[in-house]
């Protein structure tokens, strides 16, 4: 792929990579950060992107990626240490929570499916191909997420 | 209480948002400039496709480390404004009360009087994006140049380099024993024999590689799991940062995600690093161990703790650091008891009281 081409591809991709680094993120500069390191490698990579490929699936996972290793790394979630066992009491009076709250608690290994199927509206293969899987198996990653975003709380779907 | 589809999207819309014009722009300006002005003429001449590879490829380092007063291409970090604008990563290592390297943005400097002044040393030739560096004073070093990743860092290469004149000639060092698998990411020699290099990747257990000959020779042993993680593969794994020995206990941090959250934990070994044992939690991944009883949390005025018996308790400790780093937290090494330096984007401050204190100091090579 040629220093044009990416580049177009990649205006066409950044809206939807910054959304997902947002939601997977939930800070500014972080995802900020998180985008430019992918443009970045993707483009250290991009002898290893087939043409046939589509760009998106391929960039999302590097996005995805580079959220995996900026959440591990970010040190605000430094927890005052007197704050460990209220924040487990919180944890166990869960009624409180809202779905947002809900989203910030969830682990990346379901916040990724279902950002990337219930925010950015890609069809399940193409979720698929960015979490590296099957269809079906994307399909139970989504269900397991729901599940986990909230053990009590159901979701109302048609199908 | 059930919440349905529409609810889902408002939660996750009102977590995300769209790139600013200014970041969009300037992104779309460091992916456009054909090459940075940097001294390639010969290369150039040589091979002109080339030239145009590596100058796109300079632009993106430039932007996203943003120097300066350097003079690579525009030296615009993509970014909304930082609160300290200076290179986004450095390496500090400070082997004794007065030596202290800093190995930033791929240029090392060593000081001998505390960070006071600082003087510029060479590099090898190839040390890659993310190199690591350890000293054990100011003429005797390694760098671990950690090659480019396959997905997940599954594979990696890494080449080890040492100098025994403070940089002024490297030589590349075998490095047997170690595997392609897995990011090599950090490396700590405690003596001119003794070393340690972390590697880690998403979907197995972190391998921590020892050598007891200088570097020439590697063996690795896998990090157990403590009693409350463990390791699944897709992210859920811990990744080791530094080593420290005290006396013939040696003492690791490492730290990674469950689904309850993130948790960080501290391992020794008493076999020479041949096997790591869990010891004990802490709360957050940047408690540094001043020495073995006295151990640091440092975040800012008022939220510092302090441990002195090892990490078995921790209170809330009356230090003056604070750090402007939003993301990636400060790096913060201790030379002894007393001197200790800590980096956050750049910015580098030092204590000569143990942490209670701390002044910025100059940043080399600004």
């Amino acid at each position: 792929m040629g220093n044009d081409r990416f580049e177009e591809s990649l205006e066409r991709v950044l809206d939807p990579a910054f959304r997902l680094a947002m939601t997977i993120l939930d800070e500014r500069t972080a995802a900020e950060d998180a985008v430019q390191e992918a443009a970045l490698k993707a483009w250290r990579h991009r002898t290893r992107f087939r043409p046939e490929s589509d760009f998106r699936p391929w960039f999302l996972t590097i996005v995805a990626n580079e959220c995996r290793s900026a959440r591990r790394a970010r040190w605000w979630r430094v927890l005052k240490l007197a704050e460990i066992l209220k924040e487990t009491r919180e944890t166990r009076d869960d009624e409180r929570m809202d779905l947002a709250a809900a989203l910030g608690r969830l682990s990346l290994h379901h916040l990724l499916p279902l950002s990337l199927y219930y925010h950015l509206d890609l069809p399940i293969e193409e979720v698929a191909r960015v979490l590296g899987c099957s269809e079906n198996a994307a399909r139970q990653r989504i269900h397991r997420a729901l599940a986990a975003l909230r053990p009590e709380m159901a979701l109302e779907t048609d199908s | 209480m059930t919440f349905d589809e529409s609810d889902l999207r408002r939660a996750l819309d009102a977590r995300s948002g769209d790139p600013s014009p200014e970041y969009r722009a300037r992104l779309h300006q460091a992916l456009a400039q054909p090459r940075p002005a940097t001294n390639w003429t010969a290369v150039i001449a040589v091979l002109t496709v080339t030239v145009l590879t590596a100058g796109t490829i300079g632009i993106l380092v430039a932007a996203r480390n943003a120097r300066p007063q350097g003079g690579v291409a525009s030296g615009a970090r993509v970014s909304t404004p930082s609160r300290i604008v200076l290179p986004s990563y450095a390496k500090v290592m400070a082997p004794n009360s007065t030596v202290v390297w800093v190995l930033i943005d791929g240029r090392l400097f060593r000081s001998t009087d505390q960070g006071n002044h600082w003087q510029e040393r060479p590099m090898p030739p190839q040390f890659g994006v993310r190199a690591a560096i350890s000293f054990i004073d100011d003429q005797q070093g390694w760098l671990l140049a950690p090659g480019s990743p396959t997905t997940q860092c599954g594979d990696a290469a890494a080449q080890i380099w040492h100098t025994s004149n403070g940089g002024a000639t490297w030589t590349q060092l075998p490095a047997t024993g170690m595997a392609a698998a897995q990011c090599k990411e950090n490396i700590s020699f405690v003596d001119s024999n003794v070393g340690f290099i972390t590697a880690w990747d998403d979907n197995h257990r972190p391998v921590i590689y020892h050598t007891s000959d200088g570097g020439m020779t590697w063996s690795g042993s896998p990090l157990p799991d403590p009693p409350d993680f463990t390791t699944q593969p897709g992210g859920d794994t811990l990744r080791a940062s530094w080593v420290k020995r005290f006396g013939t206990t040696l003492y690791l941090m490492a730290f990674g995600m469950q689904e309850s959250g993130q948790r960080q934990y501290v391992f020794t070994s008493n076999d020479g690093g041949a096997t790591w044992r869990w010891k004990t939690k802490v709360a957050s991944p940047y408690v540094v161990m001043v020495t073995e009883s006295r151990w640091l949390q440092l975040v800012w005025p008022g939220q510092s703790y302090e441990s002195t018996n090892g990490g078995q308790q921790f209170h809330l400790y009356d230090s003056d650091f604070h750090t402007d780093t939003p993301v990636g937290g400060p790096q913060i090494v201790f030379a002894d008891a007393n001197v200790g330096y800590a980096e956050g984007r750049g910015a580098v401050q030092r204590t000569t009281d143990g942490g209670a204190h701390w002044v910025r100091i100059k940043t080399p090579g600004t």
